[in-house]
């Protein structure tokens, strides 16, 4: 969102966690919709008792006292959030749809998609590793439809409907492992 | 500095401690790189040998009695007076002024300070001796009175804070003020895990029927330790722990084709850059690969047998209740998790104590007992410390009007109670008194610190020793105050 400022917003979340610790347990999450949910993590609501869980999970400050240096860490939790969460599912959807839009070579698509999450033009045997990828989700996506539109409709923005689900869907899969690289998280 | 010059002045460190021994080259590394935390600030630690649980080099500092800690935290301020701490005299003063020579001006919270009474309130429950020393339990934790022959009792905890956050916050932390890091991070952080499949240290949070005060995530946070040092919490449900299943319309073996190739990708990268974070990287997926199934796995108690099962209390059939969370402490034990902490919250009791307090203990005490004698049936009591408590207690006078079958208690710091078991704590013990209203401490006073540098102590840690460099201090779960490990409950 190219939005400045404005209040805090909540974007997904899983349930429970904030009556989990509230006093006795009647504080509910109502999770935002439409904009708020795509807006930048400065303006993600934050709650003393329960941060944002992949706010905690990747090193967020506590806001307690000043931060002269980060930590820089790397743990399981993270891959999880970056694998599972619906922000980031509904990210590479996003990405992917962007890249089948924008060209219509699967290479050609797969390269963009390189190239937008770590700002490097991809090795050959990078794309090859990728195609492969693609190509053998979407086998996987075109016998089974439900699967694939099991895996679009996550997160609540809407996507192009033109786009086949099988093709949108194996694409997903390959901006999800882009996303999860280490050349994408660290380097990117 | 120019970030190309940079990168090749890294690359230049790099290629040098490569080929040296790892752990001097991750010394000296740390030395050049001016990262003077943690294990580097601790000049005493005794070798400089690699720690094979992946905690600090030179930990354990001692034979550990506990190979891993479960910590039935009560989140509230369990009543001392109603459980465990009984003077039988206090009846005589039911009903009377508390005298100022035992508050002797004592501060106490703005929920009573306002009173213009203070009636002392004596437990509204009958107590009766157990075990081989006659040892005093109310009757509202009638399994706990069954195993006060494995535990000890310590009657003379003491605490600067007397409302929850700063409390629960410096009995977890070490401080009142919030930031530190908890123990169960510290554990992580000095001892690492012999279980790579799970994290070291897990927390989950049940509620009795009493009020309940708010939570903290900080309770179980990293501070200024690395988050990977944080607790992770399980959550009853179909997802115990966060984000841990794979999103609709992926499963297992599309994920671990997907894993794979990130693998493959990595490789690369790592090729082209040598950073071994990026190893360390690829390392993590596949934990979090391998937790999607360790975690559902030790969550289904079907591998349970009902006798076991029956140790716990019927309760044991809820998800997320404190017995069901009891079963999973010992199983996670089995596994080797080093730190198991259970919150238990609704122990605040300002009103209706007698009914509320019945109710708390009927949801923990079955369990806890459950849970002594499980671990002792399976061999682990010896190498497992069991802790109980919570960040302090309650007022000798009530809270609101007394009447005759209810009253209230305030929070009380100056004494309560807590009790301790298993790995190399004396059984069937007490240690310290207070006086008969149990207000103030007559002998062998233990600050929270004590308490928290005893556990250390049971896992083979110096609590001066286990040390953190942060905003220029040495941190430690201790603080900076003198404290001591209690010799004198421990075997």
């Amino acid at each position: 969102m190219p939005k400045f400022g404005g209040p805090g917003v909540k974007p997904y979340q899983p349930p429970g966690l904030w009556n989990e610790v509230s006093l006795d347990g009647n504080v509910r999450f109502v999770q935002d919709h439409g904009e708020n949910l795509y807006r930048r993590s400065i303006y993600t609501y934050w709650k003393r008792s329960a941060p944002a869980p992949a706010f905690t999970i990747f090193d967020a400050t506590t806001r307690e006292k000043c931060t002269l240096r980060r930590g820089r860490t790397n743990t399981p939790l993270q891959a999880l959030v970056t694998m599972n969460d619906v922000q980031y599912i509904e990210a590479a959807r996003a990405l992917a749809q962007r890249v089948l839009l924008a060209e219509t070579d699967t290479d050609a698509q797969l390269k963009l998609a390189w190239r937008l999450a770590t700002s490097r033009t991809p090795a050959d045997s990078t794309i090859a590793t990728l195609r492969e990828a693609y190509q053998q989700e979407l086998s996987v996506f075109q016998a089974d439809p439900e699967r694939a539109k099991a895996l679009l409709s996550i997160g609540e923005s809407p996507r192009d409907e033109a786009i086949d689900p099988a093709v949108h869907a194996a694409m997903t899969n390959v901006t999800s492992l882009i996303l999860n690289l280490d050349a994408t998280l660290t380097r990117g | 500095m120019h970030p190309i010059l940079e990168f090749h002045r890294l690359q230049t460190r790099r290629q040098l401690f490569g080929n040296v021994s790892r752990p001097l080259g991750a010394a000296a590394l740390a030395g050049l790189l001016g990262q003077t935390g943690g294990a580097f600030a601790d000049s005493s630690a005794a070798s400089p040998a690699t720690n094979p649980n992946g905690g600090l080099p030179g930990l354990p500092h001692f034979a550990p009695k506990a190979k891993r800690v479960i910590y039935l935290f009560m989140c509230g301020g369990p009543s001392h007076i109603d459980t465990f701490d009984y003077h039988p005299e206090i009846r005589e003063f039911h009903g009377q002024e508390l005298p100022e020579s035992v508050r002797q001006g004592q501060r106490i919270t703005t929920m009573t300070s306002g009173q213009k009474s203070f009636p002392v309130v004596a437990p509204m429950f009958e107590f009766k001796r157990h075990g081989q020393h006659g040892t005093w339990v109310s009757e509202i934790l009638p399994h706990t009175a069954g195993v006060v022959d494995d535990i000890t009792i310590v009657k003379s905890l003491h605490t600067e804070a007397i409302n929850h956050d700063p409390a629960i916050t410096f009995i977890n932390t070490g401080a009142q003020q919030p930031g530190k890091a908890s123990m169960g991070a510290w554990l992580s952080y000095g001892l690492g895990s012999p279980n790579k499949n799970l994290p070291a240290y897990i927390v989950m949070i049940s509620r009795g029927p009493g009020q309940k005060q708010a939570l903290y995530s900080r309770l179980w946070g990293s501070g200024f330790l690395p988050s990977k040092h944080q607790g992770v919490a399980l959550r009853a449900g179909s997802e115990p722990v966060l984000y841990l299943n794979d999103p609709n319309g992926i499963d297992r073996d599309m994920r671990r084709r997907m894993l794979d190739r990130i693998n493959t990708l990595n490789e690369q990268t790592y090729e082209e850059f040598g950073d071994p974070e990026t190893q360390t990287r690829t390392a993590q997926y596949e934990m979090a690969f391998r937790m999607q199934t360790s975690v559902p796995g030790l969550m289904d108690l079907s591998d349970e047998t009902a006798d076991t099962l029956a140790l716990y209390g019927k309760d044991v059939e809820q998800p997320g209740s404190f017995a069901r969370n009891c079963v999973i402490a010992r199983r996670l034990a089995e596994r080797g998790v080093p730190c198991i902490q259970l919150f238990h919250r609704g122990w605040d009791q300002h009103g209706a104590l007698p009914k509320n307090i019945t109710g708390q203990c009927q949801t923990i005490d079955h369990a806890t007992a459950g849970l002594i004698k499980d671990l002792k049936q399976r061999g682990m009591f010896d190498d497992t410390l069991i802790v109980w408590g919570g960040e302090f207690g309650r007022t000798i006078y009530s809270q609101g009007s007394l009447t005759k079958d209810d009253h209230g208690r305030d929070h009380h710091g100056r004494c309560f109670t807590m009790w301790l078991a298993g790995a190399g704590i004396k059984r069937g013990f007490e240690y310290g008194a207070t006086d008969i209203h149990s207000y103030n401490i007559l002998e062998n006073p233990v600050h929270i610190r004590d308490f928290n540098a005893t556990i250390l102590s049971q896992l083979g840690i110096d609590h001066n020793r286990l040390t953190y460099l942060y905003q220029g201090l040495d941190q430690k779960l201790t603080g900076a105050e003198p404290s001591r490990v209690i010799t004198e409950i421990l075997t």
